[in-house]
């Protein structure tokens, strides 16, 4: 269980805070749905559980012990899939992935055998030798993602990961998550897209303004949804839901 | 150590494929040591104004080489204190400061065999020697009507005369070069971040020391081959097309080492300048223009010793009149160890200070 307990956090210089006591407690194995309008402060949750902010108030704990601490011992068990092309286009994509394992710590063999492991799973076989400026907007998310697998992290952050491919990608990576969910990872997938939420995770959380506004079982999100979300949104949906809890106007 | 070579891996094959990084460094500094030396090879031919500093030693005592000095001071040439004998001259002259001793010796005048010896400065434009030697000329050192009887010395300069302009401009504009890597470094720096590169190795524990060492490896190789290459250019380029060649030091020791001070500096200086910008176009003017500056205030463009004293006070403060100075002391003065020591340990200092707040400024940007 990843246990997040009045969690706040303020970027230097700023005078809003960009979470306010979020509290949040996303079950070990299935995917949690992050969902939120833009500034909602999904990144920077994400940014906190990834490492790279610090000076957050409140805890973080995995099954008991401090994430901070499992990270400590075990560097490789929480891996991120940014949302940007986090690899270096002049290299080819064999190349990054045999970076980043070593990063990571891997070598010889182990090393290899990830890397083929991650390349099938991606399905990039085809374009290993390519470098990764080259590659259309699919096969880099699913570079993209093949890095974060490298070292079979036990939570993996998944910051929009669909954002600018083609159906038929987007329904390859929706089904590859599914498939890491079914095989005991946990899974933290932030996305604007209502339809890939409801498709693929488990339990939901909509966070507008730094606030948790609502968290549950995504079944009982939408079947609540009927009692909260007035007669005008005639499709009873997680959209709808979103859209009567975050309000219409425009953020950006 | 293997994430360390990991890192230097990526590091090399990102740069072997930026052609234009590439460019930036080794094409830019042969290009301006061709063309420098060329261009101001007649200034050092014919000279340039210079405040030159001189000094009197005298057989007859401090109040004959006060005399003689006040009779020589003027039109750019300033007296100081008489050195303690001949050897502490000597040092003095090597360190380029006296530029010149004038030693006169006992019965100078009364025995025709007692000659006149002058130690000169071998970075000292040979028109300046000829200046000094007309004032000499005109002095009152006993002799009327004719040339003194003198014995000129280079104190140091392999060449045993004068200095060529190939030899000011050689380690010149290598030092320009070498500060360049700036640009290459912050730019793959910049995209790493904007990419979210950097944020994903942060998120794999990859402390970001490791990160900045792991770029200090690869240029730091980069600077060394453009030290070989530049010096390689001085010896064969340039005279090629016209020029003179350049003199090679015998002390190879102390060339690599005022080579890698000037890299690490160079270095450090190219990651702070990568932590602190936070666009690509922020880093190219601040990394460019920084350059520029320090390389016209540091002698790199200008010599230093064509500047009026006052600007060549200020050109202390630049890390490149460090580099260069360190490069003067082994190409031109043959120096020792010792007489490199100043110029390395402030490179080395403002190394370790440049890498210490680009740390402390990505620490502070984290939190």
């Amino acid at each position: 269980m990843l246990r997040i307990e009045g969690l706040s956090f303020r970027y230097p210089g700023s005078d809003e805070p960009a979470l306010r006591e979020v509290s949040l407690a996303i079950p070990t194995g299935g995917i949690f749905g992050l969902l939120g309008p833009n500034g909602a402060g999904k990144t920077t949750l994400i940014s906190i559980l990834a490492g790279q902010l610090r000076g957050a108030s409140g805890s973080i704990r995995v099954d008991g012990a401090p994430l901070e601490e499992l990270r400590r011992r075990e560097p490789a068990s929480l891996g991120l899939v940014p949302q940007e092309f986090a690899f270096y286009p002049m290299l080819t994509c064999a190349e990054n992935l045999r970076f980043f394992a070593g990063v990571q710590g891997l070598a010889g063999a182990k090393l290899g055998e990830r890397v083929a492991a991650v390349t099938a799973f991606a399905r990039i076989e085809n374009v290993l030798k390519r470098r990764a400026a080259t590659l259309s907007g699919g096969l880099r998310r699913r570079l993209n993602l093949a890095i974060g697998l490298l070292t079979e992290p036990r939570i993996l952050l998944l910051d929009e990961p669909t954002v600018g491919v083609d159906p038929q990608s987007r329904s390859f990576l929706l089904d590859s998550i599914r498939a890491l969910a079914g095989a005991g990872q946990t899974i933290v997938y932030t996305s604007h897209y209502m339809e890939e939420i409801e498709a693929i995770c488990d339990r939901v959380a909509i966070i507008d303004a730094g606030k948790v506004l609502r968290e549950g079982a995504l079944t009982d999100l939408l079947r609540d949804e009927a009692a909260v979300v007035p007669v005008r949104h005639n499709n009873r949906s997680l959209e709808a839901l979103f859209m009567h809890l975050t309000s219409r106007s425009l953020r950006d | 150590m293997q994430v360390l070579i990991t890192l230097w891996i990526k590091e090399w094959l990102a740069l072997s494929r930026d052609l234009h990084g590439l460019a930036v460094l080794f094409l830019m500094p042969a290009a301006f040591i061709v063309i420098m030396s060329l261009a101001l090879s007649d200034v050092f031919r014919e000279g340039a104004s210079r405040q030159v500093v001189f000094a009197v030693l005298a057989a007859g005592g401090p109040n004959v080489s006060q005399a003689l000095a006040d009779d020589l001071a003027g039109e750019g040439f300033t007296p100081t204190a008489a050195p303690e004998n001949e050897a502490a001259a000597r040092e003095q002259v090597r360190r380029g400061r006296p530029a010149l001793v004038l030693i006169v010796p006992e019965r100078f005048g009364a025995d025709p065999a007692a000659k006149l010896k002058l130690l000169a400065d071998p970075t000292l434009p040979p028109m300046q020697i000829a200046g000094f030697l007309a004032r000499l000329q005109g002095a009152t050192l006993g002799v009327k009507n004719a040339a003194p009887p003198l014995n000129l010395e280079v104190v140091g300069n392999p060449r045993g005369g004068k200095p060529s302009s190939v030899q000011q401009n050689v380690p010149a504009w290598l030092i320009f070069g070498m500060f360049f890597v700036v640009l290459p470094i912050s730019a793959l720096f910049i995209v790493e971040r904007r990419d979210g590169t950097l944020a994903r190795l942060v998120s794999q524990r990859v402390p970001f020391s490791m990160l900045l060492l792991g770029k200090v490896g690869p240029f730091f190789v980069i600077n060394l081959l453009q030290t070989a290459l530049m010096l390689a250019a001085g010896v064969t380029l340039v005279p090629w097309l016209g020029g003179e060649s350049l003199a090679l030091p015998s002390r190879w020791d102390l060339l690599a080492a005022v080579a890698a001070s000037t890299s690490l500096a160079a270095i450090g200086w190219g990651l702070l300048v990568a932590v602190a910008s936070r666009t690509l176009e922020q880093a190219t003017v601040i990394g460019g223009v920084g350059n520029i500056l320090a390389a016209a205030l540091g002698g790199i463009m200008v010599p230093r010793f064509v500047m009026p004293e006052s600007m060549q006070s200020w050109a202390a403060l630049s890390p490149m009149a460090w580099a260069l100075d360190g490069f003067h002391a082994v190409i031109l003065r043959q120096g020792t160890a010792a007489d490199i020591a100043p110029a390395c340990a402030k490179l080395l200092g403002l190394a370790a200070a440049l890498l210490a707040a680009a740390f402390w400024l990505h620490q502070r940007r984290r939190t």
